[in-house]
């Protein structure tokens, strides 16, 4: 027998006890685990964004487009390697009701130069560029919904009602990522095949344009010598690297994001009382035998070392329980289907490591924690007192 | 076994002995002015009426509690004055305690609860466990040593803390009421146990206790009443 053999005899004294604790710093470290998992993958677009675009809109919104002519000064501005224009479809399959994922008229010539994190074989997209109505989806995309090369689609929007003819594309390419966090569910299809069917008064017009810069230290200064262009014109410009546009894009939920970050906090706080009251039960329950331990030679410091110690092993069991949980549960169910099926808000749905070794240290500190108060109070017993009790 | 001292020269001295309870404000006296020699090797029983604060007195003289004023000297070494932790390291290396509620640790066997004053000695652990079945041959459970406190009967419980109290081999063995739980025959049991342990090995021993029976071993018997003891 040793030390701490004798502190983990301990926890096998009340099974139900230790496993009820157990299970709750699992089911604690789990809703930690998933809240800060959908707050860190809401951002995780933004702080993946590539650092060397810049994102130009419409001063007031990214709802109001921008007249076509801007994307040609763009280009010309200075610092600017590259740039290309997209609009936003918001196109939907009849076929699949149900399926949200992104849409996007793009200029194909330029577009991908500008988003290289899409990769599209080069055959693809030779095919692409020689078919005025050909459109570009994303792998994941096309194995949901069963999308094949050469395959036609055809799609609905709010924004752009059909007039005579529905809006019909074939399926020339299917783009893969570069990346893990890249959203794989989009569609992208030719802008001037949209341009070309618009009515005169909706013709020429770009939802925003993005563009390469040549020195990405130099972001900041480029967006703002590009506004600089359209200040004395009809409409003027915001221009903000992409990590800032989407962020603004993403403040509009930064309050549902706050609320997370305070409710993951708030849950382990209350693990934490509850970890304190199931440790401060069981030291009650042993004042005698930590006095006779006490009068046999242990020292105070003895006995507070066997309850943090017991308490370390709960938090390190909880946690390791909810680690258990969380990536199976995560990775394998809820991560697959938030990307299969929201892909455009959850690109990438899994667990940060950074998050997972918080959660686990946390879990620990926390049951050292929780246990401070009942080790100080089982160490100062007064040993002839606890005794008398007993008797 | 013990160390060879001067002949005569008592294993407790008490003088002047005072201990005083305050709660509340209110001072309680419990102890008074008192005196007492236990001779080495001896086996001295303390008896009085509930109160009389024969405990109190137990506690003092081993090292669990500390005077009001007065000095307690065993074995030559002033305890009264000692800091907790020196005090702590005292009582496990010269004391064995033997209790009335017997006070083994559920979760341990017999064994094992035998083993536990030995944790905060240097003894590897290999030792540990023979010198604690040594003990336990001592009380004669040898057959019991896997069983857990609550399969041993009250008197097979009160062995296993004799043997825990011997394990450290200290001078001096204290014992309130240790047949207080105990039916006739098991008290009769624990109290020639008791006796062995002094005659055979030397142990200095002081117990408290309300049976006449337990009090007929003791070589000696103290009578306590109002914190003053009776001739
Ligand atoms: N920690 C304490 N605080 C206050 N009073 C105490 C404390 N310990 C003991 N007393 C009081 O001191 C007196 C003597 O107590 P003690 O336990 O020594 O008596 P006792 O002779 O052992 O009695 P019993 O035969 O009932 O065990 C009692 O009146 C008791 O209430
Ligand atoms: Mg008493």
């Amino acid at each position: 027998m040793t030390f701490l053999g004798l502190a983990a005899k301990n926890l096998g004294r009340n099974k139900v006890r230790t496993g009820l604790t157990v299970l709750g710093v699992a089911v604690a470290v789990l809703t930690f685990l998933l809240l800060r998992t959908v707050v860190s993958a809401w951002t995780a677009g933004a702080d993946h964004a590539a650092k060397d675009r810049v994102v130009t809109r419409h001063k007031v919104t990214f709802v109001m487009t921008l007249p076509k002519r801007y994307a040609d000064d763009v280009r010309k501005a200075p610092g600017v390697k590259l740039s290309s224009w997209a609009n936003w479809f918001g196109g939907r399959d009849p076929a699949h009701e149900d399926e949200f994922f992104a849409t996007f008229a793009v200029d194909g010539k330029t577009y991908f130069a500008v988003v290289p994190e899409l990769v599209v074989g080069e055959a693809q997209m030779a095919a692409f560029l020689e078919d005025k109505s050909g459109c570009i989806v994303g792998d994941m995309l096309a194995k949901k919904l069963g999308y094949a090369l050469g395959q036609k689609v055809t799609l609905e929007s709010g924004i752009y009602p059909a007039t005579e003819t529905p809006w019909t594309f074939t399926v020339r390419g299917i783009y893969t990522a570069t990346a893990r966090n890249v959203d794989r569910v989009s569609l992208m299809f030719h802008w001037d095949y949209l341009n070309d069917a618009l009515p005169e008064a909706r013709r020429d017009e770009v939802g925003w344009i993005m563009s390469r810069v040549e020195d990405p230290t130099r972001t900041a200064d480029i967006g703002a010598g590009i506004d600089q262009l359209f200040d004395e014109r009809d409409i003027q410009t915001l221009s903000q690297d992409e990590h800032t546009f989407l962020k603004s894009f993403m403040a509009g939920f930064s309050a549902v994001l706050t609320a997370f970050d305070i409710i993951s906090v708030v849950i382990l706080a209350i693990m934490t009382l509850i970890l304190g009251n199931t440790i401060a039960m069981g030291v009650r329950e042993r004042t005698s035998e930590f006095a006779t331990m006490r009068a046999i030679g242990f020292l105070p410091k003895h006995i507070a070392v066997f309850i943090l110690s017991e308490a370390v092993t709960l938090g390190l069991l909880g946690g390791a329980l909810g680690l258990v949980i969380a990536f199976p549960l995560v990775e394998g169910l809820l991560g697959r289907w938030l990307e299969e099926n929201m892909g455009a808000i959850f690109p990438f749905f899994r667990l940060p490591l950074p998050v997972v070794g918080l959660a686990f240290a946390l879990s620990v500190a926390l049951g050292v924690l929780a246990s401070l108060l009942p080790a100080r109070t089982a160490a100062r017993i007064k040993v002839t007192e606890a005794l008398r009790r007993v008797a | 076994m013990n160390e060879v001292s001067p002949a005569g020269e008592p294993l407790i001295r008490l003088r002047g002995i005072t201990k005083e309870y305050t709660r509340g404000g209110e001072t309680l006296r419990v102890l008074e002015n008192l005196d007492l020699d236990v001779a080495r090797g001896s086996f001295e029983a303390l008896m009085g009426p509930s109160g009389s604060g024969k405990s109190t007195l137990l506690n003092l003289l081993a090292g669990l509690d500390a005077p009001t004023q007065g000095t307690v000297e065993v074995d030559g070494k002033r305890i009264d004055q000692m800091s907790e932790g020196k005090l702590a390291s005292w009582r496990s290396n010269h004391v064995g305690f033997v209790f009335q509620s017997y006070n083994l640790l559920p979760v341990l066997t017999a064994v094992e609860n035998v083993e536990l004053p030995l944790l905060l000695t240097p003894v590897a652990s290999s030792e540990r466990r023979k010198r604690a079945e040594t003990a336990l041959r001592v009380v004669g459970l040898t057959d019991r040593m896997g069983h857990y406190p609550r399969q041993l009967s009250g008197g097979q419980e009160q062995r296993v803390a004799i043997a825990r109290a011997i394990v450290n081999d200290p001078l001096l063995i204290v014992a309130d009421e240790p047949t207080g739980d105990l039916d006739r025959a098991s008290a009769d049991d624990i109290l020639r146990l008791l006796e062995t342990l002094n005659r055979d090995l030397g142990k200095t021993i002081v117990i408290v206790t309300h049976d006449p029976a337990a009090a007929e071993r003791a070589r000696i018997t103290h009578h306590l009443d109002k914190g003053k003891l009776r001739a």
